[in-house]
């Protein structure tokens, strides 16, 4: 190999390496899957059951972080899943969401309707409130 | 021409008919509001139909050859014989007698009305003995007493001694007491004569009894397969009345039977028999009634020794004297015996169901509230505040209905929270659910039967008045899903909306359950004692089992997986017990209970409740029904729905979180 011809090889895969390094002054972030955790809070101890809304960019899978609870879901838009939850539910997380992107903004959840484990629909949701955080 | 009598007294008088085939109900009606309603219904019912019944009755005895028998009598020494003197219609225009004297006169013309009077002391034992028929007169008479008041009346007799009248009374002051005589139906004429023996009560040696005999300590005795015969007396010394005791001695494993023979015998009177424990203290079993007037009861006994029965006059009805035998029996026990006592103090307990989970829940009707009686035996309140509960099932979804004396079925949940469930009845009594989960109920407002949806949404009635008798009584679902019923001595069913007999017994049957055989185990109260009887009527046993008194429902037990098995209980409302047969004796399981899952798979109703749509109205009613029943389909209710049908926790998870929850 000549020597004009090994500068360029070296050089080449030194631009190359540049390249795929990770140069966080040097390019814009991409999207990022990963996880996030829906959390309960309840003013109460023996809630049964729970409707609630989940909103947000995208929502690939949700599931249960507790293998007693069963969930039922179901996407009404690209950016709406309403679901059920059944089963002892108490303070702390209650379910994980697979997104696309942990670091997209604007993933909510609100309760709509909470059961006692003796299925009396309360009458109040004062107090309760869910959370979505990584 | 008989009195109209209102639709809403003839319901009540069905139900009174009803209640009152239950010896408890009957005699001991004391406090709470449901007793005060029987009570006044009893009143209602007995004032009307007194003098028609009456004679009925007297001539039906007289046609049986017994006049004679009662030659009780009252009596002092004769003084002298006094004939009337008209007028005296009235108090002040009455005529004059003394005790032991003897009044003469005539009823005549129709609607003559003769009055007397004597001077009575504080505490005298009055008897007023009329002789009109038992001389050949053709009168019928009947005969009152009047306080010295001149208005109140104190004691009425129609029928005593064949169609004569007698009256015993002890008067409760000093003073001048006016007796009343007439005719029956204001008859009168020349030759209805009469006369009247004025004197005091006096108690003959009568029979094997050895006065005095009113205490365990002084009681006669008489033997197993023997009679005794004595007399009931008002004595002069006893105020309280007479009672008599008999002792005898049993064995073990024996079943007694006492009988007594007294209105049988052609007397208008009334006794009561009671068995008493060896302490002479402890009532075992009590009866008024069974046989007529006349009283028999049936018992176990468990322990061997000296126990004791009593003969009385049930109160309020007279003073009069009256001679009696009592048979006393042993008899062969039936396969279901001997009973076990599984649970006691369970207040008055007349329905009864077993739930899913091999649980037996008991109404009881003066407690108004739902007992349940673990299979360990452990009594606990599963609902309270049902006012009266009559009949008991559980529907196809596992929770309890109770048809409440209120008269609303409620629907109790698990856990025990009761609702208002069907409120469209008259008055319903007895409840029972087919495999298909149709409610069925007998309705004694109009005597029908109601047939309701499982969600409790009318569908049918049928007419059960055709059938005679009272009721409809008692109901149970039969092989083939149709409601058999009872009108008191006869069970029928309904077949293609109409009725069918089945069996005819003499005795009134109260709520009976079915074997996978078809067979019918159906208690009779009041003589003491479960009956079997096959598929067609035909009595396999009529003594199935001795209840200890008087069995008022039967259900068989269910294992834990809410499969009914070869146990068979019954309640018994006057001692408040729950009593199982002997389970060698019971040859096959219940007839299972029923259950339908909800018609929709576990994805259809989350996407319902998720808003997806996909499920009727009628399986949201279900699913609402299944769960909180607040009119809606929401989470309470799927969560009710995913138990039911085992999508969350296991069966005995879930089982033994319920009996948890309402153990609180």
């Amino acid at each position: 190999m000549s020597r004009s011809r090994r500068t360029f090889v070296m050089l080449a895969a030194l631009s190359l390496g540049a390249a795929c390094s990770n140069d966080p002054a040097g390019s814009a972030p991409g999207p990022r899957a990963g996880t996030l955790t829906v959390r309960l809070t309840t003013p109460h101890g023996d809630d049964g059951a729970m409707t609630f809304e989940l909103r947000g960019p995208a929502i690939d899978t949700a599931m249960v972080v507790d293998p007693s609870l069963r969930l039922f879901t179901r996407r009404e838009s690209d950016s709406r899943v309403v679901g059920a939850v059944v089963g002892p539910l108490a303070n702390g997380a209650v379910i994980r969401l697979q997104v696309p992107d942990v670091s997209a903004a604007g993933y909510t959840a609100n309760v709509l309707e909470v059961a006692d484990r003796q299925d009396v629909l309360r009458f109040s949701l004062e107090g309760y409130a869910l959370t979505v955080a990584p | 021409m008989e009195p109209r009598v209102p639709k809403a007294l003839q319901a009540l008088l069905v139900l009174l008919a009803v209640v009152s085939a239950s010896p408890a109900f009957a005699q001991q009606p004391s406090t709470g509001s449901w007793r005060d309603a029987v009570r006044r219904l009893r009143d209602a019912a007995i004032v009307p139909a007194a003098p028609g019944s009456a004679k009925k009755r007297i001539r039906s005895m007289r046609a049986g050859g017994l006049r004679g028998l009662a030659q009780l009598h009252a009596a002092a020494a004769l003084n002298a014989t006094i004939a009337e003197s008209e007028p005296n219609g009235s108090v002040e225009t009455a005529d004059s007698v003394a005790l032991g004297d003897r009044a003469t006169g005539t009823v005549d013309p129709a609607g003559d009305v003769d009055t007397w009077f004597v001077d009575l002391a504080a505490g005298q034992l009055l008897s007023v003995d009329v002789d009109a028929f038992e001389t050949g007169s053709p009168l019928d008479p009947t005969l009152a007493l009047i306080a010295p008041d001149g208005v109140t009346l104190l004691a009425f007799n129609d029928d005593f001694d064949d169609l004569d009248s007698r009256i015993s009374f002890r008067v409760p002051a000093s003073g001048r007491y006016y007796v009343v005589i007439r005719g029956f139906g204001a008859s009168g004429g020349a030759g209805l004569t009469y006369a009247i023996n004025f004197g005091t009560v006096t108690c003959t040696a009568a029979g094997t009894e050895r006065e005095p005999n009113g205490t365990p300590a002084t009681a006669s005795r008489v033997a197993i397969g023997a009679d005794g015969s004595g007399e009931i007396c008002l004595q002069a010394d006893s105020p309280a009345g007479d009672v008599d005791f008999w002792a005898f001695t049993a064995q073990a494993g024996t079943t007694i039977e006492l009988d007594i023979d007294a209105a049988q015998l052609g007397l208008l009177v009334d006794p009561v028999l009671a068995l008493y424990a060896s302490d002479g203290t402890t009532q075992l079993a009590f009866n008024d009634d069974t046989d007529g007037a006349d009283s028999r009861l049936q018992f176990s006994i468990t322990t061997t020794g000296t126990y004791y029965a009593t003969v009385a006059s049930a109160p309020g009805s007279g003073d009069n004297p009256f001679p009696y035998t009592l048979h006393v029996r042993a008899i062969t026990p039936g396969p279901g015996d001997p009973i076990t006592v599984r649970a006691e103090g369970l207040g008055q307990p007349l329905g009864l169901a077993v739930g899913n989970t091999g649980d037996v829940f008991v109404g009881d009707v003066v407690g108004n509230r739902v007992l349940r009686v673990s299979s360990q035996g452990v009594v606990t309140i599963f609902a309270a505040g049902i006012p009266s509960p009559e009949g008991l099932a559980f529907d196809v979804f596992g929770q309890l209905l109770v048809v409440s004396g209120d008269g609303a079925v409620y629907r109790v949940t698990p856990q025990g929270q009761a609702t208002r469930f069907i409120t469209d009845a008259g008055i319903p009594f007895w409840i029972a659910v087919a495999p298909d989960g149709r409610i069925w109920l007998t309705d004694l407002s109009d005597r029908s039967l109601r047939r309701y949806s499982p969600t409790g949404q009318f569908q049918a009635r049928f007419d059960a008045g055709v059938i005679g008798g009272f009721g409809p009584g008692p109901l149970a679902i039969g092989p083939s899903g149709e409601p058999y019923f009872s009108n008191g001595t006869e069970i029928w069913k309904l077949v293609n909306g109409r009725p069918q007999r089945v069996l005819r017994d003499p005795f009134v049957l109260w709520a009976f359950a079915f074997d996978v055989a078809g067979n019918i185990y159906a208690p009779a109260p009041v003589a003491g004692r479960i009956k079997l009887f096959d598929a067609t009527g035909a009595v396999v046993a009529d003594t199935f089992a001795v209840g200890p008194d008087a069995p008022q429902a039967v259900a068989f037990g269910r294992d834990g997986t809410g499969a009914t098995v070869a146990r068979l209980f019954a309640t018994d409302l006057r001692v408040g017990h729950l009593i199982e047969m002997n389970p060698a004796g019971v040859a096959h399981p219940g007839q299972p209970a029923g259950f339908i899952p909800p018609p929709f798979t576990l994805e259809a109703a989350a996407a319902g409740l998720l808003g997806a749509g996909g499920l009727s109205a009628a399986d949201a009613q279900l699913l609402d029904a299944l769960g909180n029943h607040n009119g809606r389909y929401d989470v309470g209710d799927f969560q009710a729905y995913l138990r039911t049908v085992g999508a969350i926790q296991g069966a005995a998870t879930a089982a033994a979180q319920r009996r948890q929850g309402s153990d609180r």
